[in-house]
């Protein structure tokens, strides 16, 4: 399964509970997340959004083709 | 035989000012998510946030330096650090102990949030709710300016204040929270 994944980067407030949780996706940058690929297969994402204190990061299921 | 007041006015006044940074960190925690004031980001909400805590451990330790070296009451170094082994009104000050120290396990909390996991860090956060009672408390019960109509104005501020903004944080919708569908606009 694919997840696309979507960062409000108006509503990060940079806790980096993110970028600790699924590193090879997110990264923290000028104290605000951002993606290091637009989608991904790992189910690191969905604990990464679920962590987010802000709410700021969604993930969408991609179907497959 | 008169003593030097400088200390217990700056216990005093270190107390007051922890007090006051303390109400000024938990209402901008308070509001990094339920965003009153749109146009301020949350990153720069949560930055006054900690610098406000750190200020108010700067301050409450200040507190407790003051009122060692001061002479109107007697307070030995580890009455500051254990509960109820203070002979000046032993259970407000034990109070302001037990809030110091869990202030400054909620501090610590985020330098360790990678340790506990954010889930633990947010549970541990509940704890401000009973850090600001418990600082209230603390304050109306063992200081000397209690009775003072600028010192009961001071307290009730920052009560009123933390209730309207626990309030709005409980009933405001969370900002953002889903994905938005693709051609709208939010």
């Amino acid at each position: 399964m694919t997840y696309r994944i979507v960062i409000d980067q108006s509503l990060c407030s940079g806790f980096g509970s993110c970028a600790e949780l699924a590193p090879e996706i997110f990264e923290l940058e000028g104290g605000v997340a951002r993606l290091r690929v637009g989608s991904s297969d790992d189910e690191a994402v969905l604990d990464a959004a679920d962590s987010c204190p802000m709410g700021a990061i969604s993930v969408q299921l991609v179907e497959a083709a | 035989m008169t003593h030097d007041p400088t200390f217990w006015l700056l216990a005093r006044s270190a107390g007051f000012t922890a007090y006051v940074l303390l109400t000024l960190s938990v209402l901008a925690g308070l509001v990094v998510k339920s965003r009153p004031f749109r146009s301020l980001k949350p990153a720069a909400v949560v930055d006054t946030h900690r610098t406000f805590a750190m200020l108010g451990l700067g301050a409450l330790a200040l507190h407790g330096t003051a009122l060692v070296l001061d002479q109107t009451v007697r307070m030995p170094v580890w009455a500051l650090v254990v509960p109820f082994t203070s002979s000046y009104r032993p259970v407000a000050t034990a109070i302001g102990v037990l809030t110091a120290e869990l202030m400054i396990l909620v501090y610590a909390s985020f330098s360790m949030r990678k340790r506990i996991g954010p889930k633990n860090w947010r549970r541990l956060h509940w704890a401000t709710y009973a850090i600001f009672a418990g600082a209230t408390v603390h304050g109306l019960t063992s200081g000397t300016d209690t009775t003072r109509p600028w010192a009961f104005a001071l307290y009730l501020g920052a009560v009123a204040s933390v209730a309207a903004a626990t309030a709005y944080r409980a009933l405001a919708r969370p900002a953002s929270n889903r994905p938005v569908p693709k051609g709208a606009t939010s």
